[in-house]
């Protein structure tokens, strides 16, 4: 650090490092941020020139809409789905991918590429195959389970959404877990063998422990990603069948931009993004608590 | 604890960042840029100009009429942009409005262009106004000027196959022997007496939120002026749905529909597309659907272009009104921009328009290449696909119903929902007339 006594040398030191990204976030972040807040408080419809205040009407609206909170309910249950399923899997994923299979490299890129397919594109893939693919071999092989789409039936296209999202994020929360099995000192193991440990003593009581800064990443990534759900939503089932799998940003997208709600449409979103902070919050907090040193 | 404050802090940048991005909306779209709306060339004659396309089937004829307008006129080039499919054009106006990018010309819903009044030209002084189809131009008007240019009739009903109706009725099949539900419950009967289906209810929710279920609404009167009283009680609350017999009546034609629905089985999981190929290729007689599906119907016809129109009938007696008439109305509006647009920009936009109406290429283009159903008097140049012909038939003949066109936004995917779940037999009647009757109470 450049030590200087007077004050404007050293903001201009500073201004020059980090002036440019700091001007960015603003722009880009911190003031429609603020100007999202100021919205909430208006009656705005997203196109008139001009509003009026009306307080804090829009919060209590937001309480008072019963839809939203039924589809929070429903992106809950979601999001706690995903984040077990999504993290089960990679790991498991990533454990039988470092026992040294051959060609595991291969199959490590193989399980990754579904997470560089956009969400968009990979709905409507996803979409073809559960109303198209499956109904057609449902039909020929008499699989009564497939023979109808999956995404006519509320429960079923709820859980064609998790389906594709454990294939979406499953390969990048592999890699992940792959660079935190790797780092795990191989001493220690040995160790443990010699002193007679198997391999389920050793996974529990010293890989798993030594891992908890990856699960730590790996679930907020999970969760974040599962209550921030639309793109998938949008395409797969476009909320279908009548609304019942409508996740909340798509509900908060709906309220401001088709039921031309701007106010309470931001309102909704803010009061989504504390509850959704709070939640992250919470979860890397007691994360934290659970890491060990080796 | 000093860990834990650097760890909160990129947390909740992150989830900002995220929430911004993903449901902020209101300043994160500046970068598109793909338009040249506001790049006039100050210096030189040379315009441009451009357009938002929301009817994304003719999105190729357009641009070929860009092409065609500009060798008319060398010094405007117009270019066409597409709305992305799936959206409502209003979404995507305003989001180009809220980046300060506004194409020069829109292509709205009549319901949307009151919402923009304050940023669009009056087009009350251009020469097309007289020359529109009666009350073409009334939702667009506001007082006393007229915003909107009227591009397209459109109607719909039960579009039916007459090679598959032929067979069935043994003979030529008359469109004029439907006036009943009965006698379609009797057509649908000889159709599968024939071998085929029936008909093929399509379940998205605009067809069934915005286009089947408003016929309820405008068969309610004759009189425009009794339909937007009823409307009004409706927004009220003070109309028992329940007990309507228009509604009822619709709503039995439609259970009966759901008996001879060829997907019957899992009514929800057809999609549009669908449409089109089992009642161009003979498999059913008749789609729930409207004169805009010709392009793709055109792509599976076995019936060598006889395809026609039947109204969706709400009793058994033929004289009620709604049973012999078909819903049609204009539906698409152009609209020019005056908040962003040079003046030289705003003329250019209105000579395209004057070009579709006046200039031979300009209504081949309108009525030939993209299938429209003009709303200008002075287009003499008969529909080019066999559901215009019927629409303009009907029309004709005074057989036409005024559909519902400036219902509220959101009205067709909350009322489209209930609709699928009572196509899926997952609510009731009941149910649906409720959710209905909640709907209008609760919308703005």
């Amino acid at each position: 650090m450049i030590k200087e006594k007077e004050w404007w040398p050293r903001l201009r030191t500073r201004l020059l490092f980090t002036g440019p990204t700091l001007f960015a976030f603003l722009t880009v972040m911190i003031v429609p941020f603020i100007y999202g807040i100021y919205l909430t408080f208006t009656n705005w419809d997203g196109i008139a020139t001009t509003h009026t205040l009306v307080g804090f009407e829009n919060y209590g609206k937001v309480f008072q809409d019963e839809v939203f909170w039924k589809s929070f309910g429903l992106t809950l249950k979601y999001v706690l789905f995903t984040v077990i399923l999504v993290n089960t899997v990679a790991f498991l994923l990533a454990f039988g991918l470092t026992r040294g299979l051959k060609g595991q490299n291969i199959f490590r890129a193989g399980f990754f590429i579904p997470n560089l397919v956009g969400g968009i594109v990979l709905g409507l893939i996803w979409q073809f195959i559960f109303s198209n693919v499956l109904v057609f071999i449902g039909e020929k092989a008499g699989i009564p389970l497939f023979s109808t789409s999956w995404l006519a039936d509320p429960q079923k296209a709820f859980w064609a959404l998790i389906i594709v999202t454990i294939w979406q994020y499953a390969g990048y929360m592999m890699v992940i877990y792959i660079a935190g099995l790797m780092s795990v000192p191989n001493d220690i193991l040995e160790a443990a063998s010699i002193d007679g440990a198997n391999g389920w003593t050793k996974l529990r009581t010293m890989t798993l422990p030594l891992m908890v800064p990856s699960f730590i990443v790996c679930i907020f990534l999970t969760l974040q990603r599962g209550f921030m759900v639309y793109d998938v939503n949008l395409s797969l089932t476009k909320g279908g069948p009548f609304k019942s799998t409508e996740m909340v940003s798509m509900h908060v997208y709906e309220k401001a931009f088709l039921s031309r709600d701007y106010g309470l449409g931001q309102a909704e979103a803010l009061v989504l993004f504390l509850l959704v902070a709070v939640i992250t919050l919470l979860q890397v907090y007691f994360g934290k608590k659970m890491e060990v040193e080796a | 604890m000093k860990r834990w404050n650097g760890l909160s802090v990129t947390v909740i940048f992150v989830l900002l960042a995220m929430i911004v991005s993903a449901c902020g909306g209101s300043g994160g779209n500046s970068g598109s840029g793909e338009t040249g709306a506001n790049g006039a060339n100050a210096s030189g004659k040379a315009v441009k100009i451009s357009l938002l396309n929301s009817k994304g089937e003719i999105q190729t004829q357009l641009e070929e009429a860009a092409k065609v307008f500009h060798e008319d006129n060398p010094d405007i080039t117009l270019e066409i942009m597409a709305a992305p499919a799936g959206t409502s054009p209003f979404e995507r106006a305003s989001t180009l409005y809220a980046s300060g990018n506004p194409p020069t010309m829109m292509m709205l819903d009549t319901g949307d262009v009151e919402k923009f009044k304050d940023r669009i030209l009056d087009l009350s002084e251009e020469k097309w106004n007289a020359d529109a189809v009666e009350n073409a131009t009334n939702l667009t008007t506001f007082d006393g000027k007229n915003y909107g240019f009227p591009l397209a009739i459109e109607g719909y009903g039960f579009i039916y196959n007459k090679a598959v109706l032929d067979e069935a009725v043994g003979g030529s099949f008359d469109p004029s022997t439907v006036k009943t539900r009965d006698d379609l419950e009797n057509l649908f009967k000889q159709i599968e007496a024939s071998g085929k289906k029936a008909l093929i209810i399509s379940p998205m929710d605009w067809s069934l939120g915005a286009h089947f279920l408003p016929l309820a609404y405008a068969g309610q009167n004759k009189d425009m002026a009794e339909v937007n009283q009823f409307m009004d009680s409706l927004k009220a609350g003070t109309e028992d749905l329940s007990g309507n017999a228009v509604l009822n009546g619709l709503l039995d034609t439609f259970d009966m529909m759901k008996q001879y629905n060829i997907d019957k089985k899992s009514p929800l999981a057809g999609v549009y597309e669908r449409g089109p190929e089992v009642l161009g290729k003979g498999e059913v007689g008749i789609w729930f659907q409207g004169n805009w599906a010709w392009p793709q119907i055109q792509d599976f016809d076995t019936a060598n272009g006889a395809y026609g129109f039947l109204p969706v009938p709400i009793s058994n007696n033929p004289d009620d009104y709604g049973n012999q008439e078909i819903s049609s109305a204009v539906s698409k509006r152009i609209i020019v921009d005056k908040e962003k647009s040079t003046p030289e920009q705003q003329e250019a936009a209105k000579k395209f328009l004057n070009w579709i109406v006046y200039e031979e290429k300009g209504q081949d283009f309108l009525v030939n290449q993209a299938s429209i159903i003009p709303a200008f008097k002075n287009i003499t140049i008969p529909a080019a696909d066999p559901l215009g012909q019927s629409i303009q038939d009907y029309i004709a003949r005074g057989k036409s119903q005024e559909s519902m066109s400036n219902l509220p936004a959101d009205h067709w995917a909350k009322v489209g929902a209930s609709m699928q779940k009572y196509l899926n037999d997952s609510g009731d009647r009941a149910t649906l007339i409720k959710e209905i009757e909640e709907y209008w109470t609760s919308v703005k």
